[in-house]
């Protein structure tokens, strides 16, 4: 069994995990308590100890770790129908919050938690036979999510220097913005996420939103927006989880969309999007499919699409996909992408029989493209505006972050977006 | 891995998964909690994973400190346990950073007159000794020293021990006259105590230490008598080892 651990720290990353642990509930056939709905069906479905613990009396518990240092959004997922889910002895809440300072998550409030947080991913590995990763999800503009997420990450590869560690990384968007700290945040932990991880898919929020109201044609809200989120995060272990042709795991996606150490930072697409109440008639042709997949506008993050090449590509189809279509239409989208002189124009493909809840047949493509540099470029130069100017530095000093690991850190990222420009 | 110790590991886990459930709901629970904390925590050191062992303490210590009413005893028994720690996995600088908070907190709140505090105060000098600081572990050993003669009275092992640990370090100092005298007194404890007191392990060890004593003063007579005693205690105690670390002993007895 390939066991994966989820690790969902601050806010934004534990309204994912709302959603997402939702979506994974649905598709194995378990209710919001973790029981099976129908326990002949679950007996036969081993794969499902990739993501849950079979705990007494039949029931389910996710492997989740859920981290927060304000106690809002997790309460709420204790109070509502997922109540009895999750395993309280695997959720850590802390009172005070990071006040949207990576400073703060990363050294104040983070160093009183940190342990206990390493203790209860310790024992939740423990329950595990094969583990083959962990996936994150957070924001990273935040305090919580962005400054502890960084602590976590850091820990993790310590601890577990041989696990894929796959990050959710909800960016800040370049025109809304929720703090003028931010951009601060962000570079700061883009910087570990680039020592420190295996693989990060970018999301930023203005992408989705624009995804979500051209499918969706009305206004979407966060949950939309999280639920998308979520699709793909679901898709990503897909195959992992349910029988397919074309197997993938977490380090074969990695193989394949790494071309150089340090750029691992994805962009993801989800298709067929359509808005919750119209599932249940989504059915699309296959060549529909590939390309909505494959389409510019679909994909979560602001890449600049004519400025860069492809440096790699994953597929993954799940439902009701023949393998002789799929060669057929994949062969054509490989044409019609413009990848990297030095790489073999190929797309890593995998194939799942069982489609997300509420689907006949779904794509999800990963790709690594080098027009990503623009999202670095944007928070390295609102940085610099403020950064120069000496604004809003005295909250990180006084946390214990001096202006010399900021700035560290801000030529870390504005390195990693030249190394992406240069391997265009 | 040993499958006691692995049985005992899991088992102690799940113990702390339990607290760790009731204390999310009760803070009050929170003093079980770090019980069940530390002897995980031991568990794992017995495993050899240092990483996971000070990572378990470190959690009962913000747990602690995150007490509304906070628990000076508690507090320092956890920091002295971490430096505990901390000496095996040789990172002495932190060990003594704990051991000093330990005392440092247990002075403030009035238990300085405790068996615990000397036997803080021996530990510390014997990272300080490894440190080659020998004027801070001279100190120490003698505060120990005091601290145990006031609470156990001259005839008690724990007595012999610091008398034992000052010889030692005089004789790796070459003070040969100074580590006779403190050696001879570990003797006249230590061959006098009663039969649940006496440990052959350490009669033995202060012949071999007075032995090399002797032969440093030039007295190779007495130095032969002492070695030759200790071969007859060691051959009668029919292959049983001694404690590997005598600051173990000494710490599990004071937390005990």
């Amino acid at each position: 069994m390939r066991e994966i651990l989820s690790i969902h720290v601050g806010q934004c990353g534990n309204q994912i995990a709302d959603r997402y642990w939702r979506l994974v509930l649905r598709e194995h056939g378990l209710t919001e308590a973790g029981v099976p709905k129908d326990p002949a069906a679950t007996a036969n479905n081993a794969n499902m100890e990739v993501f849950f613990t079979r705990v007494r009396d039949g029931k389910y518990t996710p492997r989740a770790v859920l981290v927060d240092l304000e106690p809002g959004v997790i309460a709420r997922i204790e109070g509502g129908d997922m109540s009895q889910l999750f395993d309280e002895s695997s959720i850590v809440r802390k009172i005070p919050g990071a006040a949207n300072n990576w400073a703060r998550g990363y050294n104040v409030e983070g160093e009183r938690v940190i342990d206990q947080i390493m203790n209860v991913i310790d024992a939740a590995v423990e329950k595990t036979k094969s583990l083959q990763g962990f996936l994150i999800t957070h924001s990273i503009g935040g305090g919580s999510g962005s400054g502890l997420g960084s602590l976590i990450l850091e820990k993790l590869r310590a601890a577990y220097p041989k696990k894929k560690i796959f990050t959710f990384s909800v960016a800040p968007s370049p025109v809304i913005s929720d703090s003028a700290v931010e951009p601060y945040n962000a570079i700061l932990t883009l910087q570990r996420i680039r020592d420190n991880a295996d693989a990060a898919v970018i999301l930023d929020n203005e992408a989705l939103f624009r995804i979500a109201k051209s499918r969706l044609h009305r206004s979407p809200n966060y949950m939309d927006l999280n639920h998308i989120i979520a699709l793909i995060m679901s898709s990503v272990t897909a195959s992992l989880r349910f029988p397919g042709k074309l197997n993938t795991d977490l380090g074969e996606f990695v193989t394949n969309l790494v071309p150089f150490p340090g750029n691992h930072f994805l962009t993801a697409s989800f298709a067929p999007m359509r808005s919750g109440g119209q599932e249940g008639q989504v059915r699309i042709n296959f060549p529909d499919l590939a390309r909505e997949t494959f389409d510019q506008n679909n994909f979560t993050a602001a890449i600049d699409w004519n400025n860069g090449v492809y440096l790699s590509a994953c597929a993954l189809f799940r439902g009701d996909v023949r393998a002789k279509e799929v060669e057929e239409n994949m062969a054509s989208i490989r044409k019609s992408l413009n990848f990297a002189s030095y790489v073999p124009t190929g797309i890593k493909i995998g194939c799942a029989e069982t489609a997300p809840d509420g689907f006949s047949s779904s794509g999800l493509a990963l790709v690594n493209h080098t027009g990503i540099a623009a999202v670095f470029e944007r928070l390295v130069s609102q940085f610099d505006i403020m950064f120069d100017n000496h604004a809003y530095t005295h909250w990180y000093e006084a946390a214990g972050v001096s202006r010399d690991m900021m700035a560290t850190a801000r030529n870390t990222v504005a390195e990693l977006a030249q190394s992406y420009r240069d391997a265009s | 891995m040993d499958p006691t110790l692995e049985k005992q590991i899991a088992t102690a886990s799940r113990s702390v998964e339990e607290a760790r459930r009731l204390a999310y709901h009760d803070p009050s629970r929170i003093g079980a909690l770090v019980e069940q904390i530390s002897v995980l925590a031991d568990l794992r050191q017995k495993e050899g994973d240092f990483r996971k062992a000070e990572s378990l303490y470190r959690e009962a210590l913000f747990r602690v400190l995150d007490l509304r009413k906070s628990d000076p005893e508690l507090l320092s028994g956890i920091y002295s346990l971490l430096a505990y720690l901390y000496d095996r996995w040789g990172k002495m600088d932190e060990a003594a950073k704990f051991y000093e908070k330990a005392l440092e907190l247990s002075e403030r709140n009035g238990l300085a007159e405790t068996d615990k505090v000397a036997t803080i105060k021996n530990n510390l000098a014997m990272i300080f000794k490894s440190l080659r600081n020998h004027e801070k572990a001279e100190q120490y050993y003698h505060e120990a020293l005091e601290c145990f003669l006031r609470v156990d009275g001259e005839n008690s092992p724990r007595v012999a021990s610091v008398y034992n640990n000052l010889g030692v370090l005089y004789y790796s100092h070459m003070e040969v006259e100074r580590a006779q005298e403190m050696h001879e007194r570990a003797l006249g404890i230590r061959q006098h105590l009663n039969q649940d007191d006496m440990d052959p392990a350490d009669l033995s060890q202060t012949f071999i230490n007075l032995g090399a004593v002797y032969k440093a003063s030039g007295d190779f007579r007495k130095a032969e008598e002492c070695v030759e005693r200790a071969k007859k205690i060691r051959a009668g105690m029919n292959g049983f080892r001694p404690k590997p670390r005598r600051a173990a002993a000494l710490l599990v007895d004071a937390n005990g």
